[in-house]
């Protein structure tokens, strides 16, 4: 083969990659702005005035920041983000520390009929919230000797309308077990083994040697459930009767109530308020959250 | 997940190969030991907040509960009824039509633009955010948004028509597009968790593998079949599980945006079972409704897993 004949050959490769290169590069672009158009349509609406509203437009005419300081006015929405953070923070530590020891007991530990308790919690992750609804709430207002219950269960309110309600029953979900799980089984026993040898104790190796090892799973864990918790909607307005622990999304609720004359420039200024925290978050998690996650899975 | 589920986990064979040792023994009880008080707490939790509420819904389903203090046990009336009730059968239809559309579709989409991303490109911390903004917001928040597109008014969707000169559409009150617009909403809202979900499963996969397939002269689509798709086996089914559970518990979206209508158009399962638990106050038919639906779920599931074994074998 002549020199030419290899210049010419990778010449065609080098062409034909650079063309996918721009398939690739057009393809993920129409996409990302498909995915972000209702966002910056939102924004828009929430600076537009009510008139603008009445026909479609892009831009508003003018910004109307006053529109943000309205819809705060129209609820206490500083009550409302602080309601969310607690029950998001609550559910995520809850959650980290319940799911973690339960994933590794599963996926590293000798326990008798692990692989039975894996689909037990397989099968769990089919159950969708909405069905133990009634029950749940039944339960949670019978917890023994909470907001005036006997040791029974009887006679008070439990878990309604406290933190503990809107933080433990939702925390903890099987599917974190179960993704907890998946990371440890990929981390090799060896590194259990050799630490043994060292004489550390089972709760040493799962807390000092094998947990800091899934560090990116943990981050994915406390981003899912952040989320869960941050846009619970359900079960918040179920379990609590005043404003006083009520989540964001309730807040939000207020604007959408009565669709015949929804105010779309408040409820999109409260829309945005409730949406930017979480971006702020994926923005800040997004590279550790992905990397560390495909990370644990050849390193190990 | 079956790939992952065969394989005996090494922690479990490996102590059978050494010698049965007193100190071996006793290393073996001293990890089951721990093994159970780690994972106690996630039992308890599971059982008082799970397990038993589900054991009372099924009891409930049996019975004329409705908030009240009096009950009669009532057998599989609440189950031959539903089967005569229009509004539940609309619901049936739609929730499967809405998960046999939305699953493959979401799950394709997300799988291609994962492999998109997984190419060392400019701008990934941007491509991924925007993916996945739609994912953390809360449905009410994107209800309320796709609302405001899908106004017939002054909405974004018939605004963009319109450049094209196609005539506005009625979207959501339109007996023909109520379903699809929703689903839609569905895809788009749903497609960030499991493009990280493969994303993150991508990287994953032996680099080692991939360069030796390219070097024995392997293309980029017998790479793919060969290389890649075998390795995502295990994440497959972890998404097709969690997409098949979402899509059954489609409710937010259909209730902020069309609560079920027109007429039932897009009335499913969990709006159905809400309406008749908590607006019609028949909590025993409601509780019989979900005990279908946690049926159809696992049916669901179990093709799925089927699916993916003939996938496996071939």
């Amino acid at each position: 083969m002549t020199s030419a004949t290899v210049s010419v050959v990778s010449e065609t490769k080098e062409s034909t990659v650079r063309t996918g290169r721009i398939v690739l590069y057009v393809a993920l672009t129409v996409g990302a702005i498909l995915m972000i158009t209702p966002f910056l349509w939102m924004v828009l609406t929430a600076f537009k005035s009510e008139l603008e509203i009445t026909k479609f437009s892009w831009l508003p005419g003018e910004l109307r920041w006053n529109n943000f300081v309205e819809a705060m006015q129209t609820a206490p929405f500083l009550r409302y983000f602080r309601n969310s953070l607690i029950i998001a923070v609550g559910e995520t530590a809850f959650t980290l520390a319940v799911c973690t020891t339960a994933g590794y007991a599963l996926a590293k530990l000798p326990i008798r009929g692990a692989k039975a308790l894996l689909s037990y919690f397989i099968l769990l992750l089919m159950v969708p919230f909405q069905i133990i609804l009634v029950p749940l709430f039944l339960i949670v207002k019978s917890i023994p000797l909470f907001g005036g219950n006997n040791i029974l269960g009887q006679g008070g309110i439990g878990w309604l309308n406290s933190w503990w309600g809107l933080i433990i029953p939702l925390g903890a979900a099987p599917l974190f077990t179960f993704l907890a799980r998946q990371f440890y089984v990929s981390i090799p026993n060896e590194l259990a083994q050799a630490a043994r040898v060292d004489g550390l104790g089972e709760f040493g190796i799962f807390w000092r040697i094998m947990t800091p090892l899934i560090k990116p799973a943990l981050i994915t864990i406390c981003v899912f459930q952040i989320e869960a918790a941050w846009n619970g909607f359900l079960w918040p307005l179920m379990i609590t009767t005043s404003d006083a622990l009520r989540p964001l999304q309730l807040g939000l609720a207020i604007f959408a109530q009565n669709p015949a004359e929804v105010q779309w420039p408040y409820l999109m200024a409260g829309t945005a308020l409730a949406t930017l925290p979480m971006i702020v978050m994926f923005v800040f998690a997004q590279k550790r959250f992905v990397e560390g996650m495909a990370n644990v899975g050849i390193k190990g | 997940m079956s790939a992952t589920l065969e394989r005996p986990s090494p922690a479990l064979t490996a102590p059978r190969t050494v010698a049965p040792g007193k100190d071996s023994r006793k290393l073996i009880r001293s990890q089951v030991r721990a093994g159970w008080v780690l994972i106690a707490p996630a039992l308890l939790h599971s059982g008082i907040f799970i397990v038993i509420p589900v054991i009372f819904a099924i009891g409930l389903s049996f019975t004329d509960y409705s908030f009240g203090d009096s009950w009669a046990w009532v057998g599989f009336q609440n189950y031959s009824d539903l089967f005569n009730d229009a509004d539940f059968r609309a619901a049936l239809k739609n929730t499967i039509l809405y998960a046999v559309v939305v699953i493959p579709i979401s799950m394709a989409i997300s799988l291609f633009i994962a492999l998109g991303l997984n190419q060392k490109i400019r701008g990934l911390a941007f491509f991924r955010t925007a993916f996945y903004i739609p994912t953390v917001t809360a449905t009410v928040a994107v209800a309320t948004i796709w609302l405001w597109i899908y106004n017939p008014g002054s909405g974004l969707a018939n605004g963009f028509l319109s450049l094209f000169g196609f005539a506005p559409s009625s979207w959501l009150s339109d007996p023909g597009t109520a379903l699809p617009s929703l689903m839609v909403v569905g895809i788009w809202q749903g497609l960030g968790t499991k493009i990280i979900i493969y994303l993150a499963a991508l990287q994953g996969v032996s680099r080692d593998l991939v360069e030796s397939a390219s070097l024995d002269g392997a293309g980029r689509w017998q790479r793919f079949v060969n290389v890649t798709w075998p390795a995502l086996g295990p994440v497959q089914f972890f998404v097709l599980i969690t997409s098949i559970v979402g899509t059954f518990q489609v409710f937010d979206l259909v209730y902020v945006m069309t609560k079920g209508g027109p007429g039932t158009e897009t009335t499913v399962l969990v709006l159905d079972i809400y309406q008749n638990a908590f607006q019609a106050l028949r909590l025993g038919y409601a509780s019989a409704e979900t005990v279908i639906m946690m049926i159809l779920i696992a049916v669901f599931i179990g093709l799925g897993r089927l699916l993916q074994r003939a996938d496996v074998n071939d």
